[in-house]
């Protein structure tokens, strides 16, 4: 298998889409003549011309529009957005339009489209470009999400998503793009939505985690826990939205023990969601109280170490992992 | 006003108690009656309620604290209080009075002193009403856990206990709070005697053939250990010196021929077979004893050597020395006069089992009128016991065994017990204990007697 970044593995992934049904193509802020803002596109307006890449205005909300307009008639756009925080000003053609058009219509229109850019905190980008809009999206009935952490997993991912008949919420990280994995060069390699990954079995304790945070920290942790004697089962989510709840109840059932970790605020965030879908199944299993760890309820500062501070880290994980085994 | 919990004196020789553990935090919600703390005093460890109701504002003796009787362990908020105002109230120095004042009050409850005293144990203030103050919760998120007497334990320890048949309570946590947790529960190792463990029992069946461990030396050679005396090895020694030194003691021993009550417990637990209960040697003795102490109530006394004054009782209740691994212990069979054998056997058997566990609850070791010691099962043919005051004698009991008597002018095998009476010549005179180890020989001697 070819080692590729997980931005040529979002490109590949589009390219052979858009190969594959005509139906498809891509359009954002300076996805086509730029290259992409992250070079996620680049060659790609050279490939595809500008009918299937092009450029729009610095108007979130009229391209989400235009996006769920062209899904309803038939085609199956995909949008980039410079970053999800941004999509707080669109939130009435994602959440209202989008997840609900399928619904309202008594299933005459479908939406299929992708929208996907960088989410979260991605180094100093002040507090308005580092929200972690998952929450905002994964409540929704009739929205997709999904959070990939690694190359291989955004191909599978994001071809699944293009191919899906729902809108569909693609969460990346600015900081991930450089992230190197082997990715299979099958057009058909496909990655199930809803279903997450046990990237490792273990006895003692179920690791939760998804996305960036998965990749900046949590298998780092993971890693040292292990290394410690610590038999720890990482999961990673893949999916947000359906949740995979049989996946994390049976492993939880298997370990007694659980520590969910994600970029998110702790009050009413994804940890919480997480743990909510699963307590009541777990109840009688578990040993400890299910462990969260999670950002600083603040303002994401701006400040290099501040910024770094309210995020989890690999020590807080640690600790928390290891309260919830007694150790 | 906040109101304190005080160390309560929970028997009658008990000048100080160890918190063991708390079953409340700060901030947690109690009410009148809810156990809070689990208090070790020279004897036991026993479970101490709360006379108060409302929010545990401070614990000013944290686990493993040492507390005079009267001393203060807690502070409790009324529901018109705010407890961290009170708990800062208490922590800024301002010493309540009671604690110091009743903390010199040790000396006081000098062993003579005739019944244990209740009353004036705690600083009862009961008429705080329930409230339903919400405080905003400390930062440990465990306030869900306030429901009286509960056992914490994770939910998993709580399965796997069940699924072992192992009783929670006989478990200790490990965990934040005394939280039971797995590792708990699967390390724990149910004692012997203890209904419901599934652990088989393998002590008889796989002996291991060639196990010489217990033939190691319990002490390497060269080597010493020193051991800090238990509370209740200290108590033993304080009063035992105590009871050796100032009571005169004189011994009378008598032998008692027991083949009549050895034939006639064997046909008593023949007809009793159905019923499960066995009745035992000692069980008659007991029996016999406390008809003899009915007779001769000089013996069934509490002398008190400040007012000159002897207490006699019309009711006997049977103090009955069990060896622990590291001291005794004397639980009481109250009115064991008005017993027949059976609840005899039933009763003591339960006081007997829960003394080794150490789960009597206070009043089950306090209160005696006379006491029975039995070695005759660890092979002692005739020892001699010590007083334990207030009480005015003890009655060390030996070995049924078979011993050549002479009956006539012959030579024969007889199934002898030999007693011997150890009495405060202050109180009790050698004729009058005589005439107790006769009506006690007679009985046991001519069991029929004990109908009459």
């Amino acid at each position: 298998m070819p080692v590729i970044q997980f931005r040529e593995a979002l490109r590949a992934a589009m390219t052979e889409e858009m190969e594959r049904d005509e139906n498809v193509f891509l359009m954002g802020e300076e996805v086509a003549q730029y290259n992409g803002a992250y070079k996620v596109s680049e060659g790609m307006l050279a490939k595809f011309g500008p009918r299937r890449v092009f450029d729009t205005p610095i108007s979130e909300a009229a391209f989400s529009g235009l996006g769920v307009g062209a899904a309803t008639m038939g085609l199956r756009p995909i949008i980039e957005f410079m970053s999800w925080s941004f999509t707080l000003v669109c939130l009435d053609q994602i959440v209202n339009n989008a997840a609900n058009v399928r619904y309202m219509s008594g299933g005459q229109y479908k939406v299929p489209i992708v929208f996907r850019g960088g989410n979260g905190i991605a180094h100093q980008l002040g507090a308005t470009h580092s929200h972690r809009v998952e929450t905002i999206y994964a409540r929704i009935p009739g929205l997709i999400v999904v959070s990939p952490s690694t190359a291989y997993d955004a191909k599978g991912l994001l071809k699944a998503s293009i191919r899906c008949d729902d809108p569909v919420i693609f969460l990346e990280s600015e900081k991930m793009l450089n992230e190197t994995s082997d990715v299979p060069d099958d057009p058909d390699f496909l990655l199930p939505i809803g279903v997450a990954n046990v990237e490792r079995e273990g006895s003692e304790v179920t690791v939760i985690s998804y996305g960036r945070t998965m990749q900046r920290v949590t298998r780092a942790a993971v890693k040292s826990l292990v290394d410690e004697g610590v038999d720890v089962e990482l999961i990673d989510l893949r999916t947000l939205r359906p949740l995979d709840t049989a996946t994390l109840i049976s492993s939880i059932k298997k370990t007694g023990r659980c520590v969910i970790v994600d970029e998110d605020y702790g009050y009413c965030g994804m940890g919480q969601g997480i743990m909510a879908s699963v307590y009541k199944k777990v109840f009688d299993y578990l040993d400890a109280p299910i462990g969260h760890v999670h950002s600083d309820e603040i303002p994401v500062p701006f400040n290099h170490y501040l910024e770094d501070a309210m995020m989890p880290s690999e020590e807080k994980i640690i600790a928390a992992v290891k309260e919830v085994c007694y150790r | 006003m906040p109101s304190e919990i005080t160390m309560p004196q929970l028997s009658d020789t008990m000048t100080e108690g160890t918190v063991v553990k708390w079953y409340k935090k700060e901030g947690d919600k109690i009410k009148s009656g809810e156990k809070v703390a689990d208090v070790e005093t020279d004897k036991a460890v026993m479970e101490m309620e709360s006379f108060e109701s409302g929010t545990l504002a401070h614990i000013v003796a944290p686990e493993g604290s040492k507390v005079p009787v009267g001393g203060s362990i807690a502070v409790v908020a009324t529901s018109k209080e705010d407890p961290q105002q009170i708990k800062q109230q208490f922590t800024a120095g301002a010493k309540p009075a009671a604690s110091i004042a009743s903390a010199s009050k040790p000396g006081a409850s000098a062993p003579d002193s005739p019944k244990p005293d209740l009353s004036g144990a705690s600083s009862v203030k009961p008429q705080v009403e329930a409230q339903t103050i919400a405080i905003a919760e400390p930062k440990t998120g465990n306030g869900d856990h306030s429901v009286a007497g509960r056992v914490f334990a994770s939910p998993l320890a709580r399965r796997i206990a069940d699924e072992s048949g192992f009783d929670l309570n006989a478990i200790t946590g490990s965990g934040p709070g005394g939280r039971i947790v797995q590792k708990d529960v699967v390390n724990f190792k149910p004692s012997s005697g203890k209904p419901g463990a599934s652990a088989p029992d393998s002590s008889s069946e796989k002996r291991p053939v060639a196990d010489v461990s217990m033939f190691a030396p319990k002490l390497a050679s060269g080597t010493k250990t020193v051991t800090a005396m238990s509370k209740m090895r200290q108590t033993i020694a304080l009063r035992l010196q105590h009871s050796m030194q100032q009571l005169p003691h004189f011994y009378e021993t008598v032998d008692i021929d027991m083949e009549a009550l050895v034939g006639l417990r064997d046909r008593v637990n023949a007809q009793l077979e159905k019923s499960g209960v066995r009745i035992s040697v000692g069980d008659f003795v007991a029996k016999a004893v406390a008809m003899a102490l009915v007779k001769n109530p000089i013996l069934n006394s509490h002398y008190n050597g400040q007012t000159a004054e002897v207490t006699s009782y019309g009711d006997v209740n049977l103090g009955m020395a069990v060896a622990l691994e590291n001291g005794l212990i004397v639980p009481v069979l109250r009115n064991i006069d008005k017993m027949g054998l059976a609840e005899i056997r039933v009763r003591s058997g339960d006081l007997v089992d829960r003394a080794r566990t150490q789960k009597l609850k206070q009043d089950e070791m306090t209160g005696a009128t006379f006491t029975v010691s039995n070695l005759g099962t660890h092979g002692i043919r005739q020892f001699t016991a010590i007083i334990n005051p207030p009480e005015v004698a003890i009655l060390a009991i030996g070995a049924a065994e078979k011993r050549p008597v002479v009956r006539g002018d012959e030579i024969v095998a007889r199934t002898i017990m030999s007693v011997t009476l150890s009495s405060d010549h202050r109180v009790v005179d050698g004729a009058t204990a005589a005439d107790f180890l006769k009506t006690l020989r007679s009985l046991l001697e001519e069991p029929g007697m004990m109908l009459v």
